[in-house]
C-alpha cells in the first residue's frame, strides 16, 4: 500500500527501530566483538593477524578445517544417495506403511544428533553390543567405529531425512503429465527418471545438500562425543575457548571468524542456487504410487525398511536402555528397572528438566512475537530499514551454535550487559538462534494473503493497527504456529551454544545428555534423552494436528 | 443522497514514470460508471487512487465537492469490492459483513438489523454463519458486495469483480449487481477490462486506454459512434477496410475496393477529397450482395449460430473480415463460394487514416443513434 509520505513516525516505523535494536545488541554487537578480538591483540590492544595465521600456520589447527570438510562432503553426499532414492521409491511405489515410515523420518530428524551419536557408541563403539558380539563370536579385534566414518555414519544418518523432507516435496509438486508425456514419447522408466525427474528436482537437490552441508559443517556433538582424535572445526573452536588453561578468547574469537566466513560462503551459493535454478512447478495431477510386484516391489521395501530401521534406532536404542538396570553408570547388566527415571527424577535436581521447558518456552513467545512483526514488516512495509532487518534475521543460518555462544559471552561478560550465566542469556541464544524457522513460515503465509483482504478491511474503516491484529494476526497464526513448532523443537535440542552458556542454575536436557554421557552414565543420559525424545515426538504430532498435515517444511 | 464524484486533471506517477497524466472525469450522483480498457491502461489505478490505495501525485479528486486527497482511506467512506474479494477466511459471513459496521461503534441493535437487510438485499440470509470456505464464488461474491454497502458508503468502488467467476455465473451476477446498485443508488465505479460487461453493466462508460480516457458515453454511444479507431475495435467487433473519399459537388461518396462505391451522408468537412480513410464495418452492417456490384472477396468459414450465420471472408486485397447475416434470410453460403459485400454508410464509423479520430460528424451521428 502506498500511502502518503506523511506521519513518517508510525507504529510500523517504530516497531521497526525496536526490532533492529534488538538486532543490533543481539547479533551484531556479538559478532562484532568476535571479530574485532580476532584481529586485536589481547595484551597490547594493537590491530594483529597473528590469531589468524596461527590457525593456517599449524597443522594440528588447519587440519581440523580439512577434516570438518571431509566429514561434511562425504556426509551430505550419501545423504543425497540415501535421501534421493527413498524419495522418489516413496513417490512412485506403493510401501506398506508409508506413513508411518514418514513419521519415523521426520522423528529421526528432528532427534539432536549428538543422541544418535552416543546411541552408535552403544552398538559400535568399543565396548558397544554390536561389537562385543562380533568379537566375541568370530574372535575379531574390531576396535568400534570412531573417528571419521563414526561421524559420517551418525551424520548421514540424521541428515538424509532433510533431503527426503524436500524432495519429497518437490516431487509432489511435479506434474504427473510431464511424465506421461515422456512416456508416450517413448521414454523407458529409468530414462524418465534421469531425464525429467532429476533434472527438474536438481535446484531442490542442490538447495537442500547445501541446508544438510551447513547443519553438518557446524554440528559439535556428534564429532565430540564419536570423533575421538577426529576433530573437527565446532571441537577446536569449543576446546581452545574452554581449555582448563586459560582458553585464548583472541585465537577462540579467530576460529569463529575464520568458521563465519566459511558458512557464509556456502550460505551465499545456497541462496545463489536457490534463485538461480528454480522451477516454479503446481501439479495438476500430482504422481501416483503405484503397487509394484517382484522383485522390485521386494528390492523397494527392503531398501526403505533397512534406511528408516537404521535411522530411528539410536531413538530405540536410547528408549531401549533408559528402561535398563544400571550399576556404576554401565548398563547391559541385563534387567529391566525405572531406576534411571526415580535418579533423574527423584534423585537429582528436577530443575534440569522444568528449566528446558521453561527457558524454551519464553525463548518460543519472543519467537512468536518478533517472527510476525519481522515477516510482516519485511513483506507489506518493505523499504531500506526492513530489507536489512530481513537480512539481519538470516544471520542465525550462518552462525554456527558454538559461535554465537562464544559471542554471546564476549558481549554480555561486562557490565551494562552482564547477562552471562543467567536465564536470560540462554533465553536470547535460543531465540536468535531458532527464530528463522518461523520468520520463514509466517513470510511464507503472508505472501499467501492477498494485500487486498488488509485493503477491505481499510476500506471499511479499520486502522491499521486494527486490521493487523484483527485480520493479519488471526490469518497468520498457521503459518506461525506451524514455524514455532519447529522452532521449539530445534530450541530443546540445542546444544551447542548452550553447553557454552550454561550454568549449574540453567542446565538444559541437552546438556544433561551430553554432560552424562562424558561421565559414562549412560542410564541417566538415557532417560533425559528419552525425555526428550518425548516431548519432541508430542510436539511433532501437535504441529501435525495444527497444520492438517503429515509432513514437515523446514 | 448520492455524491457526484469529480476527478480533475489527475497525476500518478511511480518513481520517475507517469501512468496517468492528467485525467479528468465527472460522474454523476447515483450512477454506474465503468472504467473500460485492457489490462494495464490505468483503470486500476485510477480506482485505487479514488479511494486512497494509491496516493495522488497532481490534480484532485472530489466527492461531494469535498478534495479527498488527503483524507485517510479509514475516513474517506468509501465501500470496495476487490478482484479476488478479499473475504476474511477466519470469519463467517456474519462477521465479514458486520466488520466495517463493528468499526463505527453502532448499536448493537442497529448493527444486527443492518446486518439483516443487506442479508436481504443481496440473497444470503441462509448462508449468514457458515464460513468462507463453505461459500460457492457466487455466494462469496455477494458477501463481498454486502460488506461493502452495508457501511452506506458514500461511494461504491468495484475492481473487476466478476473476473473470478465462470461465463454463466458472471452474467447472472452482473444482474444481480446493476439491480442492487440501482436498488441502494449509490454512486458505482466499476472497472473492467470485459466491454460486454460494461455495455450490460454501465449508464455510461469511460474507454481507456495507456492512461488516457478515450470517450466517455453511454454504452450504445460508445458502440454506434467510437469517437477513435482504438474506441470501435476496443468495443465490439470491427472490420477495419481502406476506403477513398471522392467529392463530387456536394455529396460524399466512399471508393473502396473493386470500384464498388457508395454515398455516406454524415461525414464532416475534413475528410477532404481524394483521401484515404479508414472505415469500420461491424460485421452487421455488411450485406451480402446478390449482384455483382461490392467488394469481392471468397467465403472461407461459415459458421451457423441458430440466430444468425457468420462468415469469415477473405477480400481480394487480402483482407479478412466477418460478416454477420440473419439465419432467415438466406440459404447458408458454402465455403468457397465467391461473393460481394455492400456496407451500410449510415451506420458504419469513418477514421482519419493519421491521427485515427472519427471523421463522422457529431449531428448526423444522433439521428442515427
Amino acid at each position: 500500500m502506498k500511502l502518503g509520505k506523511k506521519n513518517k513516525f508510525n507504529t510500523w516505523n517504530g516497531l521497526t527501530i525496536i526490532i533492529l535494536v534488538f538486532f543490533a545488541v543481539f547479533i551484531i554487537f556479538p559478532l562484532f566483538l568476535v571479530l574485532k578480538k580476532s584481529m586485536i591483540d589481547t595484551q597490547t590492544g594493537e590491530f594483529t593477524f597473528t590469531y589468524i595465521s596461527k590457525f593456517f600456520e599449524r597443522k594440528f589447527y588447519w587440519v581440523t578445517l580439512m577434516n570438518s570438510f571431509k566429514v561434511t562432503v562425504v556426509s551430505t553426499f550419501l545423504s543425497v544417495a540415501i535421501g534421493l532414492p527413498i524419495a522418489y521409491l516413496m513417490r512412485r511405489v506403493k510401501v506398506k506403511g508409508s506413513k508411518i515410515i514418514e513419521i519415523l523420518i521426520i522423528i529421526s530428524y528432528i532427534s539432536p544428533p549428538f543422541i544418535g551419536a552416543y546411541a552408535w557408541i552403544q552398538l559400535l563403539g568399543r565396548s558397544g553390543v554390536i561389537t562385543s558380539f562380533f568379537n566375541n563370536t568370530l574372535g575379531l579385534e574390531f576396535e568400534g567405529i570412531y573417528g571419521f566414518s563414526g561421524i559420517v555414519l551418525v551424520l548421514t544418518l540424521q541428515s538424509f531425512p532433510l533431503i527426503y523432507i524436500y524432495i519429497s516435496g518437490a516431487l509432489k509438486n511435479l506434474d504427473n503429465s510431464l511424465n506421461e508425456a515422456a512416456e508416450s514419447l517413448g521414454y523407458s522408466n529409468i530414462q524418465r527418471f534421469f531425464k525429467i525427474i532429476i533434472p527438474l528436482i536438481i535446484p531442490t537437490i542442490l538447495a537442500s545438500s547445501l541446508l544438510v552441508f551447513m547443519r553438518v559443517i557446524a554440528d559439535f556433538g556428534t564429532p565430540m562425543l564419536i570423533g575421538e582424535g577426529y576433530r573437527t572445526i565446532p571441537v577446536l573452536i569449543y576446546t581452545q575457548f574452554m581449555s582448563e588453561v586459560g582458553g585464548d578468547d583472541g585465537f577462540a574469537a579467530a576460529l569463529c571468524a575464520i568458521f563465519i566466513v566459511v558458512t557464509l560462503v556456502l550460505f551465499l551459493i545456497q541462496r545463489m542456487v536457490a534463485r538461480h535454478y528454480s522451477y516454479s512447478m503446481s501439479a495438476l495431477k500430482p504422481m501416483i504410487t503405484e503397487k509394484s510386484t517382484g522383485m522390485k516391489n521386494i528390492l523397494s521395501h527392503g531398501f526403505v525398511y533397512l534406511t528408516v530401521l537404521l535411522a530411528i534406532l539410536p531413538q530405540l536404542v536410547v528408549i531401549f536402555t533408559s528402561f535398563l538396570k544400571t550399576e556404576g553408570g554401565q548398563v547391559y547388566t541385563g534387567g529391566f528397572s525405572f531406576d534411571n527415571y526415580k535418579n533423574i527424577l527423584f534423585g537429582k535436581n528436577l530443575s534440569v528438566i522444568l528449566n528446558t521447558y521453561k527457558m524454551g518456552l519464553m525463548a518460543i513467545i519472543i519467537i512468536i512475537v518478533f517472527g510476525i512483526l519481522i515477516a510482516y514488516l519485511t513483506v507489506r512495509k518493505r523499504n531500506v530499514i526492513t530489507s536489512i532487518l530481513d537480512t539481519i534475521s538470516m544471520f542465525p543460518f550462518i552462525i554456527p551454535g558454538s559461535v554465537l555462544g562464544i559471542a554471546f559471552l564476549f558481549a554480555f561478560s561486562d557490565k551494562p550487559l552482564a547477562w552471562s550465566g543467567t536465564a536470560f542469556i540462554m533465553v536470547m541464544s535460543f531465540a536468535i538462534r531458532r527464530m528463522p524457522y518461523t520468520i520463514r513460515s509466517s513470510t511464507a503465509i503472508i505472501g499467501q494473503i492477498s494485500p487486498s483482504i488488509e485493503e477491505a478491511a481499510i476500506s471499511l474503516g479499520a486502522s491499521e493497527t486494527k486490521t493487523f491484529v484483527k485480520v493479519m494476526v488471526p490469518m497468520m497464526m498457521p503459518g506461525v504456529m506451524a514455524g514455532a513448532i519447529m522452532s521449539w523443537i530445534t530450541v530443546i535440542s540445542e546444544l551447542s551454544s548452550s553447553i557454552i552458556l550454561y550454568t549449574n542454575n540453567t542446565q538444559t536436557l541437552t546438556v544433561s545428555v551430553y554432560t552424562e554421557v562424558i561421565r559414562g552414565n549412560y542410564g541417566n543420559a538415557s532417560a533425559y534423552s528419552t525425555i526428550l525424545t518425548l516431548t519432541s515426538i508430542i510436539s511433532l504430532l501437535v504441529f501435525f494436528k495444527l497444520t492438517g498435515k503429515k509432513e514437515v517444511s523446514v | 443522497m448520492s455524491v457526484a464524484i469529480n476527478i480533475e486533471d489527475v497525476v500518478k506517477r511511480y518513481g520517475d514514470q507517469t501512468v496517468i497524466n492528467g485525467l479528468s472525469i465527472d460522474i454523476k450522483p447515483g450512477e454506474l460508471f465503468t472504467l473500460l480498457g485492457p489490462s494495464g491502461c490505468g483503470k486500476t489505478t485510477l480506482l485505487r487512487m479514488i479511494i486512497g490505495f494509491n496516493s495522488i501525485e497532481g490534480g484532485a479528486i472530489k466527492i461531494d465537492d469535498k478534495v479527498v486527497n488527503n483524507i485517510p482511506i479509514s475516513k474517506r467512506n468509501m465501500g470496495m469490492v476487490f478482484q479476488n474479494y478479499a473475504i476474511f477466511p477466519h470469519m463467517n459471513v456474519k462477521d465479514n459483513i458486520g466488520f466495517g459496521l463493528k468499526n463505527k461503534k453502532l448499536d448493537k441493535s442497529e448493527i444486527e438489523s443492518r446486518i439483516a437487510d443487506i442479508l436481504k438485499v443481496v440473497q444470503i440470509e441462509d448462508f449468514k454463519n457458515r464460513m468462507p470456505d463453505k461459500l460457492s464464488g457466487g455466494q462469496q461474491q455477494r458477501v463481498a458486495l454486502a460488506r461493502a454497502i452495508v457501511i452506506h458508503p458514500k461511494v461504491l468502488l468495484m475492481d473487476e469483480p466478476l473476473s473470478n467467476l465462470d461465463a454463466k455465473l458472471r452474467i447472472e451476477m452482473r444482474n444481480a449487481i446493476k439491480n442492487i446498485q440501482q436498488q441502494v443508488g449509490i454512486t458505482t465505479v466499476y472497472v473492467t477490462h470485459d466491454q460486454e460487461e460494461a455495455l450490460a453493466i454501465s449508464d455510461r462508460i469511460a474507454v481507456m486506454n495507456k492512461g488516457i480516457i478515450q470517450q466517455v458515453g453511454k454504452p450504445k454511444e460508445l458502440y454506434e459512434r467510437p469517437s477513435n479507431l482504438f474506441v470501435s475495435k476496443f468495443i465490439g467487433t470491427s472490420n477495419v477496410i481502406k476506403a477513398k473519399v471522392e467529392r463530387k459537388s456536394d455529396d460524399v461518396y466512399l471508393q473502396f475496393s473493386d470500384g464498388y462505391t457508395e454515398q455516406i451522408r454524415n461525414i464532416s468537412d475534413r475528410a477532404t477529397n481524394n483521401a484515404t480513410v479508414l472505415v469500420s464495418v461491424r460485421p452487421h452492417e455488411f450485406i451480402i450482395s446478390t449482384d455483382q456490384d461490392g467488394i469481392k472477396g471468397i467465403v472461407q468459414n461459415n459458421m451457423f449460430l441458430g440466430v444468425n450465420t457468420h462468415y469469415f471472408v477473405e477480400l481480394e486485397d487480402g483482407n479478412k473480415v466477418e460478416v454477420i447475416q440473419d439465419a432467415e434470410v438466406a440459404e447458408i453460403i458454402p465455403e468457397g463460394q465467391s461473393i460481394s459485400l455492400k456496407v451500410k454508410t449510415n451506420r458504419v464509423n469513418v477514421f482519419d487514416v493519421e491521427n485515427e479520430e472519427s471523421l463522422i460528424e457529431e449531428g448526423v451521428a444522433n439521428e442515427v443513434g
